[in-house]
């Protein structure tokens, strides 16, 4: 009895986390989508909660936004909550929107994170295009704060669908993300030397890309003879047939922990 | 052919008249189409070998590209080139720009956006370099952007925004005054702490008598970027002011080591010598000036390793700088009121109580704004001059009440013959005789720094916004842009795919500029 006791008081917290989140989408779903939009994302009357986009992901903190939900915004459309729903539902709410917000990192998945980084490394051969800490390949985007970037689905998706886009999933974004797509691109100069790799940037004049042997090139378009962009990506999405479960499984714990939460800011400057 | 092999390319249709001896004058680290550290080289110079631009053929430049930092404000920061990209720092964000089309490369963004003032970087080995917010030093894959190491600072103190230096396979940085400012090294393979050099004294240091034993307030802010001398193994840097900055009854004596100009051994960050350029400072001039240029030249007919230091307080000093000797200076502003001169040790000769700030607000020139700040001067081998942003007029320095250590401000005097006027000037180091002098339209504050060309360009750019152009030997304007904000950041220069670029930070952008593709360079060579 004693040893199930313990069992169920550490299953408990997660599962009702869950529960909760599900209630909150529930909730959310009858009373906020109409201003705010389907996932917090941005509606006709409201702004965004959730979003790359807006200032609102980011610069309130949960405790803010729980203060707004039960007590409004005077002087806007934003009313208050806490006398039309109970106190469980708007910490539904909350979860539900903090869910959304939250990263790979707030949300990783269970699993070996040591058999997965020997996943990383060896079998899963990510490495032939990825780095973290320095250590890879820099062909493809540093994976060392990934988990940071991007949430769960975003991270999954990449390993096993090929519709899959780098950019675009919900995560947290920089500012004004760059346009590295990362397609492969084949490009052939005016004296005849053909280079593979992948794109970084391009604009009517120039282009920007990785080689395959990891050097950035940069070219005036007048030097190119042909810029031909290969369809399809060269990142493999078949992960999960390529690998064990356990491995995949396991290289999903380890990837959902790549990252790093900055401190809080200290001093000034001159 | 990758980028580097066409900036090869390129560099080979040059005038190769540079860059071959290391010495002094042209010490590295960056090679000649390059910018890798904050002043471009060691000796801080900011004497570009680069020829293809020239006072005949300046008045075509053109902005070639622009990139907007979203988020930030009022930049001060100096960008550095490597192979064609450009690196652009902040505290928390790096943008790697692609120095042709101005085209991102990548961007790193470490949570939260900061608009601190952060006024540049290093490349080296492969890495770029920035502090955090949160007390954190980081190394970027200078390819990717992707963190190569992250560590704690050393003592758990915010990074000032100075941007990492690279020396001697070290990098330096600082902190500021409060409690105290220091230097420290790291290892920029492993992000590893060297060492760390005090500004201010501990009670058991001799110093400490300088301060008649109050350094609660601390002091001695390393907020900017010296110079390495590898002849003597030796950064040569500036301190900050004493703190309280405007009060020093509290604290007798001379406060060392703030306002000095430091020689720390780059191998041990043990001090090699000093020299104070404001003993017990009461104005907040600091000895931080973007000035602490190595020169290499004859002076009364001995060639003599210098430095040329033009400083906050309106002295200039020129000291040998293997021992910190001083050996002649000048006043290079015509309003000064706080001192007659200096004396044959390079003091300052206060006049009366020097200016001291009080209740019912004493005049001070220059004001504490300074007669220069941290834009950088210039130093030219071909002319030998010492170019530089000087700012005429005063300041009233207010205290609120007569207690000892009460609180202070400043503002700009209100009197129209003593308003802050900004000039451009040229000046003979070794007689400190003025060449000729600029007087800028508007401006009126910190202005931009500058920088001079092998081909007789002084880079000058005002600090209303006017990217502008000068003939270094005449002062006479050839060019010039309204690139919309203010200026208060440095210029470079670079080469790419033969081609000859200026950059510099214009408020939330950066501004490239270089010759129309179709116009022929110097001498009708690319």
């Amino acid at each position: 009895m004693r040893a199930l006791a313990i069992l169920i008081f550490i299953a408990t917290p997660a599962l009702a986390q869950q529960q909760q989140v599900t209630q909150g989408k529930a909730l959310y779903d009858q009373h906020c989508t109409a201003c705010h939009g389907a996932n917090a994302g941005a509606g006709e009357r409201a702004p965004a909660i959730v979003s790359a986009a807006t200032s609102m992901r980011g610069a309130r903190s949960d405790a803010q936004l729980m203060a707004i939900i039960r007590n409004g915004i005077p002087g806007t459309a934003m009313p208050a909550w806490n006398n039309r729903l109970s106190d469980s539902d708007i910490a539904s709410i909350g979860a539900f929107i903090r869910a959304l917000r939250g990263t790979a990192l707030d949300n990783p998945l269970p699993g070996d994170v040591a058999h997965g980084e020997a996943v990383f490394w060896g079998k899963g051969q990510c490495a032939t295009c990825h780095a973290i800490s320095g250590r890879g390949s820099v062909i493809g985007p540093d994976l060392g704060n990934i988990a940071a970037d991007r949430k769960v689905t975003a991270i999954s998706d990449a390993l096993t669908k090929p519709e899959h886009r780098v950019y675009g999933d919900g995560g947290v974004h920089l500012p004004a993300p760059p346009p590295m797509d990362y397609e492969p691109v084949h490009v052939v100069t005016k004296n005849g030397l053909a280079i593979d790799g992948v794109m970084r940037n391009q604009d009517a004049w120039s282009v920007q890309f990785t080689g395959m042997d990891g050097k950035l090139y940069s070219f005036d378009r007048a030097q190119l003879r042909s810029v031909t962009i290969k369809p399809g990506g060269i990142m493999p999405t078949d992960y999960d047939k390529r690998l064990s479960a356990d491995e995949f499984k396991d290289l999903l714990a380890f990837l959902t922990r790549q990252g790093m939460r900055p401190g809080p800011s200290s001093g000034g400057g001159e | 052919m990758g980028l580097k092999h066409i900036a090869l390319a390129g560099l080979m249709l040059l005038p190769v008249s540079v860059g071959a001896q290391p010495s002094i004058n042209n010490p590295g680290p960056s090679a000649p189409g390059d910018w890798t550290i904050y002043p471009g080289s060691y000796n801080s110079q900011r004497h570009s070998p680069l020829k293809q631009i020239t006072p005949a053929n300046a008045h075509l430049l053109q902005v070639k590209w622009v990139h907007h930092i979203s988020g930030s404000r009022e930049l001060e920061m100096t960008p550095v080139v490597k192979d064609g990209v450009m690196y652009i720092a902040q505290y928390n964000r790096v943008d790697a720009i692609d120095a042709r089309s101005g085209n991102v490369i990548w961007r790193y963004q470490r949570p939260p956006a900061s608009t601190a003032a952060y006024r540049g970087t290093s490349v080296y080995d492969n890495k770029v370099f920035i502090a955090t917010t949160d007390a954190h030093l980081v190394a970027l894959d200078a390819r990717s952007g992707g963190v190569v190491w992250d560590v704690a600072v050393d003592g758990g103190r915010r990074l000032s925004g100075m941007g990492p230096f690279l020396a001697k396979d070290k990098l330096i940085v600082g902190v500021l005054d409060q409690p105290d400012g220091y230097i420290q090294a790291y290892d920029p393979k492993t992000g590893k702490h060297l060492w760390t050099w005090h500004a201010i004294p501990r009670p058991e240091d001799p110093e400490y008598k300088s301060w008649s034993g109050n350094t609660k307030e601390g002091g001695g802010a390393i907020w900017m970027s010296g110079s390495f001398d590898p002849e003597q193994n030796a950064i040569i840097w500036g301190t900050g002011q004493p703190n309280p900055p405007y009060s020093n009854e509290v604290r007798e004596g001379d406060n060392l080591y703030s306002d000095s100009i430091v020689a720390i051994d780059v191998d041990t960050g043990k001090l090699k010598w000093h020299f104070q350029t404001t003993p017990h400072d009461q104005h907040d001039w600091d000895a931080t000036s973007g000035s602490q240029v190595l020169v290499d030249t004859n002076y009364q007919g001995k060639p003599r390793k210098l430095l040329l230091h033009a400083d906050r307080n309106g002295f200039f000093y020129m000291l040998d700088r293997s021992n910190g000797k001083f050996l002649r200076g000048n006043s290079f502003i015509d309003d000064m009121n706080w001192a007659s001169g200096l004396s044959p040790e390079g003091r300052p000769i206060l006049l009366g109580d020097g200016a001291k700030p009080s209740v019912k607000g004493t005049l001070t020139c220059p004001s504490t704004a300074g007669a220069t700040n941290w834009p950088s001067a210039t130093y030219s081998p071909v002319t030998g001059w010492l170019y530089f942003h000087a700012v005429e007029g005063c300041g009233v320095n207010f205290r609120s009440s007569i207690t000892p250590g009460a609180g202070t401000s400043y503002i700009e005097s209100p009197d129209e013959q003593h308003r802050w006027v900004s000039h451009i000037r040229a000046m003979d180091p070794l007689t400190g005789k003025r060449m000729w002098d600029l007087t800028e339209v508007r401006s009126n504050h910190y202005g931009p720094g500058l920088m001079s060309t092998a081909s007789g360009l002084l880079f000058a750019p005002e600090h209303f916004g006017q990217a502008a152009m000068l003939d270094a030997r005449t002062g006479k304007r050839l060019w010039h842009f309204n690139t919309g904000d203010y200026i208060t950041a440095s210029p470079i220069t670079y080469i790419l795919d033969g081609r000859q670029y200026f950059a510099i930070a214009s408020g939330t952008n950066i501004f490239t500029f270089g010759l129309p593709d179709a116009a022929p360079a110097a001498g009708g060579k690319p």
